[in-house]
């Protein structure tokens, strides 16, 4: 499903020095799995997921997700692939705080002019599946973190993606609330999904529902 | 496919400009406002120049003073006779007129006479020479005089005072109607014989001489034989009276060229600052949207509907303003400007001249340049790689 393929990723913070984020990275994970990325901060979790998701292209190197060689698509594909095959949990959750619930969660279906009952059917479907629907009409800024985490998750989830990344999810939730997400993850690996988690959070190490860790340092596979 | 209007772009485009409330409507208003000023300026420039090209058509072809001392004095009347012999003259009538000072409101009036027999020299006193009573003492007042009039409580009649003293008391019989109100605003129509009386003008005697001449190709010809007959007159033009008129006007317009150009400096102003650079909430909005798959080209149409609704939305509140200034109230202060051109003191109002042209012209400066100051910082921020948004 992800294959990562020689992967390097530079980053130029000026002209004569540049980060090397990512050095040399082989890496594969077939459909269905369940992996976590562990390491320390800098290590270079958050450059993987970025290249898988096609927010950004490898320096050398290749990387394909889905069978599409997406470290050669032209921005426009970039997007439609993103939309199409990848749900992305945020650090942030970069929700747009202005905007209502449902108007955060639908986002990603206003380029592509569905008519109205096909959006409230795909809005309906996460809404309840991730138990935010008695707060679909309030504005995102006035969610408690962990109510937005969960529109986070389920806007990822509004096209029924292939694959969900989470990058770092249980940063800003008490432990509570942490375990929660560990159940939505169960949840989401029940319907066959691919995911892929980067955290240093060792709540995540050694649990039942995870197949595989993967320990980075340094841009490196350990 | 995906080429049809997205109104879920629209929708979101209209929410954007409404979480923004402040800032769209600042931006509306100061659009708006110059929008405004701009099509006011285009306004008056063309309503006055359509009132002055009309003015100056319905001068004289050629007009005989006398000069003495260096000043325009009366003419005597019997120079018509020679004029008349020349080739090629069609006509030639003897002008009484004069400005009558009108003290109550500081203005001056233009008091012409005509006769009822005589050919009219303009086309709009044929009309007036079938309304005026000769035999009385009556008059007809310009839609200026009216007013000033009017203010001052002469409603049916007004006394001249004439130069020994004493009064003439003249009705006022109705209302001149010329083809622009440039032309008629300020003038006072009667007999001949009224105006001889009020500035003490003799028979044997006019204010000038206008000559109709058949070809116009023979104007300055003729000019020069009247100027040779008679070397202590001045003989003007039709044309040269259009240099005198178009000098004015240039004077004036180079006044509203000022205007118009800090109007426009101050649009582009607003451009500059609006493409010189998007807030980092604006650039993180664009980050997400692309990070959740929006192409760039959504990103740029939802900016586009951004741009198009706030500036023909300031168009189209600014053109209706302006029409309504300049037609309607007779554009205040910015009218002054060119008021006191020729001897016109009174006001005036606007011929209602609206050309496509002239709106088309004022949509391409306005609409496309400020969709394109909202594009492209955003053109510029969506194309970034999108992984900024992670971090
Ligand atoms: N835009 C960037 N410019 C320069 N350096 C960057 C940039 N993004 C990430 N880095 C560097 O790349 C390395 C890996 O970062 P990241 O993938 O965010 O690590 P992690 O998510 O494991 O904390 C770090 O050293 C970080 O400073
Ligand atoms: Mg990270």
């Amino acid at each position: 499903m992800i294959r990562l393929i020689d992967v390097v990723k530079k980053y130029e913070v000026n002209q004569n020095e540049s980060v090397i984020a990512l050095d040399n990275i082989n890496l594969e994970i077939k459909k269905g799995e369940v992996v976590v990325l562990r390491g320390s901060s800098g290590s270079g979790k958050s450059t993987i997921l970025s290249l898988v998701a096609a927010l950004s292209k490898p320096t050398s190197g290749e990387v394909v997700v889905a069978d599409e060689r997406i470290s050669k698509l032209p921005d426009s594909f970039a997007s439609d692939f993103r939309r199409n095959t990848i749900g992305f949990v945020f650090q942030k959750y970069n929700l747009i705080p202005t905007l209502s619930v449902e108007e955060n969660i639908i986002l990603p279906l206003v380029p592509i002019n569905l008519d109205a009952k096909e959006i409230k059917a795909k809005l309906e479907r996460v809404l309840g599946m991730f138990h935010i629907a008695h707060k679909a009409k309030q504005l995102v800024k006035n969610l408690s973190g962990g109510e937005q985490q969960r529109v986070a998750i389920a806007r990822a989830n509004i096209n029924n993606p292939q694959i969900i990344l989470a990058d770092e999810p249980t940063a800003n939730l008490d432990s509570k609330l942490s375990l929660s997400f560990v159940e939505i993850v169960g949840e989401l690996k029940a319907e066959g999904k691919t995911i892929v988690i980067a955290t240093h959070d060792p709540l995540f190490f050694g649990l039942d529902v995870v197949d595989r860790e993967i320990e980075i340092s340094q841009g490196k596979i350990l | 496919m995906r080429s049809r209007i997205n109104f879920y772009i629209v929708e979101y485009a209209i929410n954007s400009l409404l979480r923004q409330k402040y800032k769209t409507v600042f931006v509306a208003l100061v659009l708006t406002l110059l929008i405004f000023l701009l099509s006011s300026i285009f306004f008056i420039t063309s309503s006055i120049k359509y009132e002055l090209h009309a003015t100056v058509e319905a001068l004289p072809e050629i007009t005989v003073q006398k000069i003495k001392a260096g000043r325009h004095d009366e003419i005597d009347v019997a120079l018509m006779d020679a004029i008349l012999e020349l080739h090629g003259v069609e006509s030639a009538v003897a002008r009484v007129w004069g400005y009558y000072y009108f003290e109550n409101a500081g203005v001056n009036f233009t008091l012409m006479g005509i006769d009822e027999y005589e050919e009219q020299y303009k086309k709009s006193f044929v009309d007036a020479a079938t309304k005026l009573d000769f035999t009385g003492t009556s008059m007809l007042v310009g839609e200026g005089v009216k007013r000033v009039m009017d203010a001052n409580y002469y409603k049916e009649y007004f006394n001249f005072i004439k130069p020994d003293g004493s009064l003439k008391r003249v009705d006022i019989g109705g209302v001149f109607k010329a083809q622009t109100e440039l032309e008629s605003n300020d003038i006072i129509l009667m007999s001949k014989e009224g105006v001889r009386e009020i500035f003490d003008i003799k028979q044997s005697k006019a204010t000038d001489i206008v000559v109709r001449v058949a070809n116009f190709n023979e104007v300055a010809t003729i000019a020069s034989k009247i100027k040779l007959l008679y070397p202590d007159t001045r003989v003007i033009t039709k044309d040269d009276l259009k240099i005198s008129y178009q000098n004015i006007f240039d004077y004036k317009s180079g006044i509203f060229l000022a205007l118009f150009t800090t109007a426009l400096f101050a649009f582009f102003i607003i451009i500059y600052d609006r493409a010189s650079g998007l807030s980092s909430e604006q650039k993180r909005e664009i980050g997400i949207l692309k990070a959740i798959g929006w192409r760039v080209d959504d990103v740029l149409r939802e900016k586009f509907y951004e741009g198009f609704i706030v500036s023909l939305f300031a168009y189209l509140v600014g053109i209706s303003l302006a029409l309504a200034f300049v037609y309607i109230f007779h554009a205040p202060l910015l009218r002054e400007i060119f008021s006191g051109y020729s001897q016109l003191k009174t006001s005036f109002a606007l011929p209602f001249v609206l050309d496509v042209q002239t709106l088309a012209l004022l949509f391409f400066l306005t609409v496309p340049l400020y969709i394109a100051a909202i594009i492209i910082p955003s053109w510029r921020s969506a194309t970034l790689e999108a992984d900024e948004v992670i971090r």
